[in-house]
C-alpha cells in the first residue's frame, strides 16, 4: 500500500485504481474543505496543492499522489492564517463561500511564488486574472477577489489579524464551514436516483429486488406517481442507499422495468405545433412544477400551451389597436421585435443536497435549502410528523439563486431512504443532475411592441411572452411590464409552453431578466427614433421617484456623457448603453426574532439561513449598532428549524423581514436589561451597553415583524396598488397563499455599461459596469457592495455565455457539465462601480430592503444596448455569442 | 503484450480520462503508464531541433524558456489550454491520445460512433460546437490543442512501435468516426521531435471562445511565419476545433508564401482559410471565427 504525506502527516492511499485524490482527501480523510463540484477540472472547487503547486483532485488519480506532500485548504499556512486567507476576509471575497477553498488555496500558492520573485509589487488585474482562470465562483466574487490577491500580493496582510465584514467569513476562507455535503454521520449511506432514460413514457414492471440483492444495498424506494409516467429525460423511478456511491450506482443498473414509450415534444417551438404531443392531459396537471415565488392565478390551458396571463394588462383592446393602426400608417416611432433569451441554469456549486436521519421517531434533515422553517412544515405535511419531531439544518448553503426553495426531490429521497434503511442517508447530486433537473429559468420568446405619442409619452406597449417551462408553469414576464413605465394602454399576455424538459424554478427575480431583455431594448430603440437621450426618455416615461435619483446620477457619469454617437468602423467597437430594472419589495410576515443576553453575550436566533447573500452579517451588524458594539460581538444563530420561525431566501425578502423585527426584539431586551441590571454604566462611558451587558442577568425578547408604518415620501405607493384592482387581488393572494407581503415603494436599479465588441471573432469584453441601486439603506456595505457586484457577473454570465443546450428530438440536457454550460469567470469581470441611493424606505422600520433580485435584472439589456452602441445592430437574442453576434454584424439568421 | 494490455484504456496523468471513469463513459480495464525519465525531458539536437517525451507536462512546455525561444507558437499553445490546474497534471502525449469532448460522446446514456453506436446523434442533432469541415461520420471537432500547433511545426511523433508518424498519421483523416487517434491497440506515444525552427521565424496562437480563458475553442490556429524583404518568406497555418483533425489551411499558405506582406495578401489568405469547408446547419459561424483568426495572427506577423 502506497502512502502520501497530506497537510504534513502521512496518509494511506487506496488500491482503487479508480479513486481519485479528492474521495480520499473528502471521504477517507474528511477533509472537507475541498469540494467536488464539477467533476471535471473546470471549476477548481477541489484544488489542492501536490508538492506546492495547484492541481485539480478531482481528476487526478490518488495512485499518483503517492509519494508526494499534498496540502489542503486546510493546511493552507501552517496553523495560522495565510495572508490570501485574511485578504479574502478583508476585502469580502466571497460569498456562499463553497468555491472559496479552492480559490484560496490557489491564490496562496499564486502569492508564495509572486513574493518569492517579485517581492511585494502589486500583480495586476490580467496576471490575477490568468492565474485563477482554473476557477469559478456563481455568487460572482470576482470584484473582491481581485482586491484580495493584489493587496496580499502586495503584502498589506502579512502582519495584522482582521475582523471581517462578513462575520462567518472566517470559516469559509479556513474550509472549516460545513455544507450539507460534509455531513457524515456514523453508518451513512449514500443514496442515488434511478432517472428516466427517456423524455416521455410509462414505467411498467419496475422491480427493485435485483437491486435489494446487491450487498451492500440498504433500501430502495419507487418515486413514480401512480400514473407511473415520465415526462422529461431525468423524470425520477426509483431509488436506492447503499454503503458507498459506486454500490449505490450498481444498483440502480440492476433495476428491472420496462418503458413503454410515448411520443414527446421538446422545447418553445415544437410544444406550440398543433398536432404536439400534450406533456398533461387533464386529469395531471396539478403535477406540474411551478416557476415563480409565489402561488399562481388561474389561467386558460390547451395542450401544452398555458394561458394567457393577461391579469396585467390594461385596456388592452385599446393597446391591440393602437398598434395595429400605427403599424398599418407606418408609424416610425412604432417599435416591434421578438427578442430571444436561452434556459439559464442556477448552477449552484453546492449541489442540491439532503441527509436524513432517524433518532427514534425524530427526523433531522440537513438540507442544502433556502428555506429551513418553510421546509420544515412541509415535511411536517407531507409526512404527518409532529411539529416537534422535524428538524432541518443548513448551517451553511453553497448557493440556491431561487432553485432551493422547495420541497426537492433529493430531500424526498433523503427522509424515505433513510426510513427504509433505518439509517442515515445522504443524498448529492451530481454535477449532471444540478445542470438538467435542478431547476433553471425558462428560455423566453418576447414579441413585444412599444408605442410612444407623436408629443412624446408612451402611449401604448403590447407585450406577449412564450416561456419555456418543460414540465412547469405560472411564468410571468409581460405581466411584470405592468409596474414600469405608464402607458395609456398595455395588453400584457404571458404564456406558458409546456414540454417533456425538466420543470423551470424561480431563479433570481423570476421573470425579471427576459422582460427587461426586451422591453429595455425597445426602450432604448424609442429614444433613437425619437432622437432622445434614452437616460432622459426613461426619466420622462418612469416617474417612480427612487428610479428618478437613479437617472439623475446615471446622466451624470463620464461614461455616459462621452458615449460614442456616430457609426464606428474597424475591428474593435465600443459603445455604452443603459437599463433600468426594479423588482418587488417583498416581505415575509410571522418573522420572529430572538435576541438574548447570556453569560453577558448577546445572541440573536431565528431560523433564516445565509446563502451567501449575508443574513447572519445583516443581523449582526443591526443588534452590533443598536448596543454600540461590533459585530463579531453578537452570535448570530440561524440555519436550524428549532429557532423561532425565519424567512426564507428567496424574493429579496431576508433584510426587510429581519431587520424590524430584530429592532423590536432589540428595544425589548435593552428594557429589560435596565430593569435588571443593579449597577449604572459609569457616566460619560463610551460603551455603556458593553458594560451593562456583562453585568445582565439572562435575559431575553422577541420580536415579530410588524407592519410597515404608511409611506410619508412623495410618490412613494403600494406598486400594487398602482396596478389596480388586480394588483391589489394579487397581493392578497401573495399573502394568502405564499405568506408574502408586497410592501410599499419598489426597489430599483439602474446600470450603465461599456462593451468592446471584437467584429472579427465575435467577442464582447464588457469593460466596466456602473451599477446604481436604491434599496433603502445598506445594513451591511461590504455584502451589499458583494451582492450587487455579483448580480451584474450573474448578469453577464446570462446576457453573453450561458445557455442550456438540449437535444432536440430525444429531450436530453447536453449541457450538463460545467465545461459546456458556460458561467462568467474572473478574467470576464468588468471593473463594477456600485451606487447605493439609500433613500425610499422610510416607512420600513430600519429602512432597508433587500438586493439580491433587483441588482441583476437590468444587467444583459444593459449589455445589449451597449452592444447596438458599438455595432449599429440590435442583438434579440441572449446569449449574444460569438456565432450570434457574427450572424448579426452580418445580418443573417443565427445557427 | 497481455490481453488486457491490448484493450485497456492507457492512463498518463488521467485529466481526461478520469471523468469519463466517473461518469461510466469508459469501462474497461486501466493500465497506467508510469513516466520513464526519458519520457519526461526536452532533448535539443543539432540545429536546435528538440525531441519532447511524451511526458512532459503542458505547464512545463508553457514555461520551458528555451521551447518559447525556439518554438513560440507551442509555447503559447500550451498556455492557452484548459486551466493552471489542468495543465500542470496534463502530458503532452495525453493531449494528442485524448477522447473528444461532444457531449453526446460524454453522456454515458446516449450511443455514438465513439461508443460503438450505429451513427452519429450530434449530426441531426445539437451540434453547436461541431465541425466546420464535415470530413467524416462523426462531426465532433479534435479536441487536441497541442496537435495543431504541432501539425503547423512539422512534428512527428515516435511510438513504442513507430519512429516518425505526422500529425496526420497520428490521427489519421477523420473517415474512422469510432476514433480519435489511429494508434494501434497497445502502442503508445512516447515522444515528440520538432524540426529547428525557422531563421528568425515568428509564431503566434490564438483561439476564438466566448469568454476570456479556459473554454474549449470554438476555432484556435497556430501561425508561423517569416517575414523578409517585405513579403512572407516562410508560412504555415494550422487550425483546431473545425474539423475532425487539425487542419493544414493550404490555401491560405499558398495565397501569401512569397507574397508581399500587406493588408490586402492578408485579407484574401483569410478569405482562403475556408477553403474545403463544409459546414454544418449550426457551425457556420465557425469559419468567419476562422478567417478572423488568419487575418488578426498573420497582421500581427506581418507587423
Amino acid at each position: 500500500m502506497s502512502t502520501m504525506t497530506i497537510n504534513g502527516r502521512a496518509a494511506p492511499l487506496p488500491d482503487d485504481p479508480d479513486a481519485l485524490l479528492i474521495d480520499v482527501v473528502r471521504g477517507d480523510l474528511d477533509l472537507t474543505g475541498s469540494k467536488l463540484v464539477c467533476g471535471a477540472g473546470v471549476c477548481g472547487a477541489c484544488t489542492v496543492l501536490v508538492d506546492g503547486a495547484p492541481v485539480v483532485s478531482c481528476l487526478m488519480p490518488a495512485s499518483a499522489a503517492a509519494n508526494k506532500a499534498v496540502t489542503t485548504v486546510e493546511g493552507i499556512g501552517g496553523g495560522a492564517l495565510h495572508p490570501m486567507q485574511k485578504a479574502f476576509m478583508a476585502y469580502d471575497a466571497l460569498q456562499c463561500g463553497f468555491c472559496t477553498p479552492g480559490f484560496v488555496v490557489e491564490a496562496a500558492a499564486f502569492c508564495d511564488r509572486w513574493r518569492a520573485a517579485k517581492g511585494t509589487a502589486t500583480p495586476s488585474r490580467e496576471e490575477i486574472a490568468a492565474a485563477l482562470s482554473g476557477h469559478l465562483c456563481r455568487c460572482g466574487a470576482y470584484d473582491g477577489i481581485f482586491n484580495a490577491v493584489a493587496a496580499a500580493c502586495a503584502g498589506q496582510f502579512d502582519g495584522r489579524d482582521i475582523q471581517p465584514p462578513r462575520v462567518e467569513a472566517r470559516d469559509k476562507v479556513t474550509g472549516a464551514a460545513k455544507y450539507t455535503v460534509d455531513i457524515r454521520h456514523d453508518g451513512q449511506l449514500e443514496g442515488v436516483i434511478l432517472r428516466s432514460p427517456v423524455a416521455h413514457g410509462r414505467i411498467d414492471g419496475l422491480d427493485l429486488s435485483p437491486a435489494l440483492a446487491l450487498p451492500g444495498v440498504s433500501a430502495a424506494v419507487t418515486l413514480l406517481g401512480d400514473d407511473r409516467m415520465v415526462r422529461f429525460v431525468g423524470d425520477p423511478i426509483a431509488a436506492v442507499a447503499a454503503r458507498d456511491r459506486k454500490t449505490a450506482l450498481a444498483a440502480i443498473a440492476a433495476i428491472k422495468f420496462t418503458i413503454e414509450k410515448m411520443p414527446s415534444v421538446i422545447g418553445l417551438d415544437a410544444a406550440r405545433k398543433e398536432d404536439a404531443p400534450v406533456v398533461f392531459d387533464k386529469a395531471s396537471r396539478k403535477r406540474a412544477g411551478n416557476v415563480s415565488e409565489g402561488a399562481g392565478g388561474p389561467a386558460p390551458w390547451k395542450g401544452n400551451l398555458r394561458g394567457p396571463s393577461a391579469a396585467f394588462s390594461t385596456r388592452a383592446k385599446k393597446a391591440r389597436g393602437w398598434v395595429g393602426d400605427a403599424r398599418q400608417a407606418r408609424d416610425p416611432l412604432l417599435v416591434e421585435g421578438t427578442f430571444r433569451t436561452a434556459t439559464q441554469q442556477h448552477s449552484c456549486l453546492e449541489p442540491h443536497a439532503a441527509v436524513a436521519r432517524f433518532d427514534g421517531d425524530r427526523l433531522t434533515v440537513h438540507v442544502s435549502t433556502q428555506a429551513v422553517f418553510h421546509l420544515k412544515e412541509l415535511i411536517v405535511k407531507r409526512y404527518k410528523l409532529g411539529h416537534d419531531k422535524v428538524r432541518v439544518i443548513a448551517n451553511h448553503v453553497g448557493g440556491g439563486f431561487g432553485s432551493k426553495s422547495s420541497f426537492g426531490m433529493e430531500t424526498v429521497v433523503a427522509i424515505e431512504l433513510a426510513r427504509a434503511a433505518k439509517a442515515p442517508v445522504r443524498v448529492v447530486y451530481d454535477r449532471h443532475e444540478e445542470l438538467s433537473v435542478a431547476g433553471y429559468r425558462p428560455a423566453a420568446e418576447m414579441q413585444i411592441a412599444l408605442l410612444p405619442s407623436p408629443e412624446g409619452a408612451l402611449k401604448a406597449i403590447s407585450f406577449t411572452a412564450y416561456a419555456d417551462t418543460g414540465a412547469a408553469t405560472n411564468s410571468i414576464l409581460a405581466g411584470l411590464a405592468r409596474l414600469i413605465y405608464p402607458a395609456e394602454a398595455k395588453e400584457l399576455s404571458d404564456f406558458d409552453v409546456i414540454s417533456n424538459l425538466p420543470p423551470g424554478a424561480p431563479f433570481r427575480g423570476p421573470g425579471g431578466p427576459p422582460m427587461a431583455f426586451a422591453l429595455e431594448q425597445a426602450i432604448d430603440e424609442a429614444a433613437i427614433r425619437m432622437k432622445v437621450d434614452p437616460i432622459g426618455l426613461r426619466k420622462r416615461w418612469d416617474p417612480n421617484p427612487n428610479r428618478q435619483r437613479l437617472y439623475d446620477w446615471a446622466l451624470g457619469l463620464d461614461v455616459w456623457r462621452n458615449r460614442n454617437a456616430g457609426a464606428q468602423s474597424g475591428r474593435y467597437r465600443r459603445g455604452v448603453g443603459v437599463a433600468t430594472g426594479y423588482w418587488l419589495y417583498i416581505w415575509q410576515p410571522g418573522s420572529k426574532i430572538e435576541v438574548a443576553v447570556k453569560n453577558g453575550r448577546l445572541i440573536a436566533s431565528t431560523s433564516t439561513q445565509d446563502i451567501g447573500q449575508g443574513s447572519r452579517t445583516v443581523i449582526a451588524n443591526t443588534v452590533a449598532q443598536e448596543f454600540g458594539l461590533e459585530p463579531h460581538e453578537v452570535e448570530v444563530r440561524i440555519g436550524d428549524s428549532d429557532l423561532p420561525e425565519g424567512p426564507g431566501a428567496g424574493g429579496s425578502r431576508t433584510t426587510a423581514s429581519v431587520i424590524p423585527p430584530t429592532l423590536l426584539a432589540v428595544q425589548k431586551l435593552k428594557d429589560a436589561i435596565r430593569e435588571n441590571v443593579k449597577r449604572q454604566p459609569a457616566p460619560g462611558s463610551n460603551a455603556p451597553w458593553r458594560e451593562l451587558l456583562a453585568a445582565s442577568p439572562d435575559l431575553s425578547a422577541s420580536g415579530v415583524r410588524p407592519e410597515d408604518s404608511k409611506p410619508t415620501l412623495p410618490g412613494i405607493r403600494s406598486p400594487m396598488r398602482d396596478a389596480g384592482f388586480i394588483g391589489i387581488i394579487f397581493g392578497w393572494m401573495m399573502r394568502r397563499f405564499s405568506n408574502l407581503a408586497i410592501g410599499a415603494g419598489v426597489p430599483s436599479s439602474v446600470q450603465v455599461v461599456e462593451v468592446e465588441v471584437d467584429t472579427w471573432l465575435g467577442h464582447v469584453r464588457v469593460v466596466s459596469v456602473h451599477t446604481g441601486i436604491a434599496v433603502g439603506k445598506i445594513a451591511a456595505p461590504a455584502l451589499a457592495r458583494s451582492q450587487a457586484a455579483g448580480s451584474v457577473i450573474q448578469g453577464i454570465g446570462y446576457a453573453l455565455y450561458e445557455a442550456r443546450e438540449t437535444d432536440p428530438a430525444r429531450g436530453d440536457i447536453l449541457s450538463g457539465g460545467m465545461e459546456d454550460y458556460r458561467i462568467p469567470g474572473i478574467a470576464d469581470t468588468p471593473e463594477i462601480d456600485v451606487h447605493f441611493d439609500e433613500g425610499g424606505f422610510d416607512h420600513v422600520m430600519g429602512g432597508s430592503v433587500g438586493i439580491g433580485e433587483v441588482a441583476t435584472v437590468p444587467t444583459s439589456p444593459a449589455i445589449a444596448n451597449a452592444i447596438y452602441n458599438a455595432i449599429g445592430v440590435r442583438p434579440m437574442e441572449a446569449p449574444i455569442r460569438p456565432d450570434r453576434l457574427i450572424a448579426a454584424l452580418k445580418g443573417r439568421d443565427a445557427a | 503484450m497481455s490481453m488486457a494490455t491490448a484493450t485497456a484504456e492507457f492512463r498518463a496523468a488521467g485529466t481526461d480520462l478520469s471523468e469519463r471513469r466517473r461518469s461510466g463513459v469508459s469501462r474497461g480495464p486501466l493500465v497506467d503508464i508510469a513516466a520513464r525519465p526519458e519520457l519526461t525531458d526536452i532533448e535539443w539536437g543539432a540545429g536546435g531541433a528538440a525531441r519532447i517525451g511524451a511526458f512532459v507536462t503542458i505547464a512545463a512546455l508553457a514555461s520551458n524558456e528555451r521551447i518559447a525561444a525556439a518554438y513560440p507558437g507551442l509555447a503559447a499553445s500550451a498556455l492557452g489550454l484548459a486551466t493552471p490546474q489542468v495543465r500542470h497534471l496534463a502530458t503532452l502525449g495525453g493531449n494528442l491520445a485524448q477522447r473528444s469532448r461532444c457531449w453526446y460522446f460524454r453522456n454515458p446514456h446516449i450511443d455514438c460512433l465513439k461508443k460503438s453506436g450505429a451513427d452519429c446523434p450530434a449530426r441531426d442533432g445539437n451540434h453547436l460546437y461541431g465541425v466546420a469541415f464535415d470530413l467524416g461520420p462523426c462531426v465532433a471537432p479534435h479536441p487536441s490543442t497541442m496537435a495543431a500547433a504541432l501539425l503547423a511545426y512539422d512534428a512527428r511523433v515516435a511510438t513504442d512501435q513507430r519512429s516518425a508518424l505526422t500529425i496526420g498519421e497520428l490521427l489519421g483523416d477523420g473517415s474512422d468516426g469510432s476514433a480519435d487517434h489511429a494508434l494501434r491497440p497497445g502502442e503508445m506515444i512516447r515522444s515528440i521531435a520538432l524540426p529547428p525552427p525557422q531563421q528568425s521565424e515568428r509564431a503566434l496562437y490564438k483561439r476564438a471562445i466566448s469568454r476570456t480563458h479556459a473554454e474549449w475553442p470554438l476555432a484556435e490556429v497556430c501561425a508561423r511565419a517569416v517575414v523578409k524583404d517585405g513579403a512572407f518568406q516562410f508560412i504555415r497555418l494550422a487550425a483546431g476545433g473545425i474539423a475532425p483533425r487539425p487542419l493544414r489551411l493550404a490555401a491560405s499558405e499558398a495565397a501569401l508564401q512569397g507574397k508581399p506582406a500587406d493588408a490586402a495578401t492578408i485579407a484574401e489568405a483569410a478569405k482562403l482559410a475556408t477553403s474545403g469547408a463544409k459546414p454544418l446547419p449550426m457551425t457556420g459561424y465557425k469559419l468567419d471565427l476562422l478567417s478572423g483568426l488568419v487575418k488578426d495572427l498573420v497582421e500581427r506577423l506581418a507587423s
